[in-house]
């Protein structure tokens, strides 16, 4: 087992090296040039030369490859560079990822706890009114898209009735950052976790209706336990195995892919930063904030591996 | 006669599927009984509700499922060796305290497929003691010693290191062993053995036959086999029950069936078994037709479509089964100058 860990481990390096490669060269082919982020145009074209010292002196005239390296060395001893307007990256990225991960977080636990509940339920259920009011509300949180749900949200709830804050995560002055904090999450956390809901719902049905018809839960009651032993020693485990995968891979896709609900509620985490860094062309925040989410997505599958050898004997000892 | 009381009398067993509010009748009046310490074979083609029968006996089957009957009497036997009758008719909740005390400790059912019929994330040692901790209360730690016991009577060598194994660790005949130690650890009195060699390759079939047959005699269990396999039946059962679409069609002594086939079905039946020494360019003979939707079945006899002896008397509404010898039943208008029986 531990070696099966550590083997995963290891593999999850070269994964992130081609990663950040490939982010690296491919932001290189967009063509922008850091210059005319740090020099007005007028005085560009009249002082060619000293540009051009400049462009020695920041190594901008180095193979490409010869950058690559230059700033991979940099990022491995934690020295993530700075932006075009002058920032520290790092010190963006520490106040603005803590955000994401609070937003994450929350609507991950929500909505799992909900999803796979009301799945689970309609499941043993089947075709009773949770399962139909559930596939209904499954269809419309699938076919909706989020931001759509974002704006509806805030059009209602905040324009209309005022209850919570538009946007934003901190209010200044606030008497309580508790409260301050429910109140600005609120309405994102609501809006992802709608969304995940409506997946994770359908899978936990689905799978927890393949398991309950299969034959070892009839082996199980041929045993003469009672039913909650059949549902949750046999049918829970088995059932959750695949739901526990859709689960962690929606953690890279809320880092990253609340790239959208960030934007709709104006939140600052690093999907807001990511979206800001790409209009205006800031390719250090971009080549960062990939790797975060590209970072988040490794350790995801790794953690679902890690689950998947805990929960399943044959994935443990078949390594 | 003490010995060869009955241990299940199931009369009139009518199981009904409701889907989409459409309700279809699948067993329809099945009657028979198993005399204690023998085995009922029940042979049919695929789809003529062997299994559903033994599944609404047990009580298996989902909710879309309505299981009636005039009576199901399960006979146990006390320890002290007087009879404890159980009506299981009238049972309301099939996954109910009652039903469950019934299940291992005085029937089980041993299933078709072993490969899927343990729990894939189980050591099946535990899956084995599961039912014996929920019925006896022993501890953890005395399960596993009744466990170690039983896996050597069962043929599942260095039981020590196999029973902390996971049923992938398995193969299949190991597996259907383990599905035998699951329906045998609380000591039934009576096994329902649904095929349990179909997914099994010809020698293991062999060996687990040979051990159901084993425990039987050694251990006077009953036993319900289904089967399709004929040359099974000719081994194993005491009785046999034939039956096609949901209906028991005849029902009689192994020599009944086999010397004296009356059903045009049953002849179809043993005319289609292979035989060695079959001459060159002989074909084996097939039952014409395949069998019917039974949502658009037709009143009358079931086969009379695909029989060679059907006349229109076939088509009437009501068909009897006709007591042609003491204990061999037909359900046949053949032989309506035999008594009538239910």
């Amino acid at each position: 087992m531990l070696k099966y860990i550590l083997k995963k481990i290891l593999a999850m390096i070269p994964m992130l090296l081609l990663i950040s490669m490939i982010v690296f060269f491919g932001l290189q082919l967009t063509g922008v040039d850091p210059i005319n982020f740090m020099v007005s145009p007028d005085v560009l074209s009249a002082n060619a030369a000293n540009v051009e010292a400049l462009r020695d002196s920041l190594g901008l005239n180095d193979p490409v490859i010869v950058q690559y390296f230059h700033w991979l060395g940099k990022v491995v001893t934690g020295d993530l560079g700075y932006s075009f307007d002058g920032s520290s990256i790092a010190e963006t990225i520490a106040v603005r990822l803590p955000y994401t991960f609070e937003l994450a977080g929350w609507s991950l636990l929500l909505s799992a706890i909900i999803g796979v509940g009301i799945g689970i339920l309609s499941a043993i259920r089947q075709n009773g009114i949770i399962d139909y009011v559930g596939r209904v509300l499954a269809v419309f949180g699938q076919a909706v898209p989020q931001f759509l749900v974002g704006i509806i949200l805030i059009q209602i709830l905040s324009i209309q009735l005022g209850w919570f804050p538009a946007g934003n995560r901190v209010s200044p002055g606030a008497a309580s950052a508790f409260i301050d904090a429910v109140q600005h999450l609120f309405l994102p956390v609501l809006t992802l976790t709608i969304g995940m809901v409506a997946v994770l719902m359908r899978y936990a049905r689905n799978t927890t209706l393949d398991v309950l018809n299969s034959d070892y839960i009839k082996t199980a009651r041929s045993k003469g336990i009672p039913e909650w032993k059949v549902y949750l020693k046999h049918g829970f485990r088995n059932a959750m195995k695949p739901v526990l995968v859709i689960v962690l891979f929606r953690i890279p896709m809320l880092v990253g892919g609340s790239v959208v609900i960030e934007s709709v509620f104006s939140y600052p985490g690093i999907g807001l930063t990511m979206t800001n860094a790409i209009t205006s062309g800031d390719y250090p925040v971009v080549l960062i904030t990939t790797l975060i989410i590209a970072a988040a997505m490794l350790i995801c599958s790794f953690m679902v591996d890690v689950l998947n050898a805990l929960l399943d004997p044959r994935v443990r000892l078949g390594e | 006669m003490e010995s060869k009381e009955l241990i299940l009398e199931v009369k009139k067993l009518n199981t009904t599927f409701v889907s989409d509010k459409k309700e279809t009748r699948i067993v329809k009046d099945v009657s028979f009984a198993v005399k204690r310490g023998t085995t009922l074979a029940v042979v049919g083609e695929s789809g003529c509700s062997k299994s559903v029968t033994m599944n609404s006996i047990m009580r298996f089957l989902g909710r879309n499922a309505k299981v009636e009957a005039e009576s199901i009497r399960f006979t146990a036997k006390r320890a002290d060796g007087t009879a404890e009758p159980h009506q299981l008719e009238g049972i309301k909740n099939p996954n109910g305290a009652e039903m469950r005390a019934l299940r291992g400790p005085q029937m089980s059912m041993v299933f078709q497929d072993p490969m899927s019929s343990l729990n894939p994330v189980y050591k099946v040692g535990d899956q084995v003691a599961e039912g014996l901790i929920q019925h006896t209360g022993i501890s953890k730690k005395q399960a596993r010693e009744q466990v170690l016991e039983l896996f050597p009577r069962l043929g599942i060598p260095d039981p020590e290191s196999r029973i902390d194994c996971y049923p992938h660790q398995f193969s299949g005949g190991m597996k259907q062993r383990v599905v035998i130690a699951i329906a045998m650890i609380c000591n039934p009195e009576l096994i329902i053995c649904d095929e349990p060699t179909t997914a099994l390759d010809v020698t293991i079939q062999a060996q687990i036959m040979e051990l159901l047959k084993k425990l039987q005699v050694e251990n006077g269990k009953s036993i319900i086999l289904i089967t399709h396999n004929m040359g099974l039946v000719a081994e194993m059962a005491d009785e046999v029950c034939v039956m096609y679409m949901g209906r028991v069609v005849e029902f009689g002594s192994l020599e009944d069936i086999f010397d004296h086939p009356s059903h045009p079905y049953t002849k179809a039946l043993l005319r289609s078994v292979p035989v060695l020494g079959l001459a060159d360019g002989q074909k084996l003979e097939t039952i014409p037709g395949i069998t019917p939707n039974p949502a658009d079945l037709k009143p009358g006899c079931e086969f009379a479509d695909r029989c060679a002896e059907c006349t229109e008397r076939c088509r009437g509404a009501n068909i009897p089964a006709y007591e042609i010898a003491p204990g061999h039943r037909v359900r046949c208008v053949q032989f309506d100058h035999f008594p009538e029986v239910d």
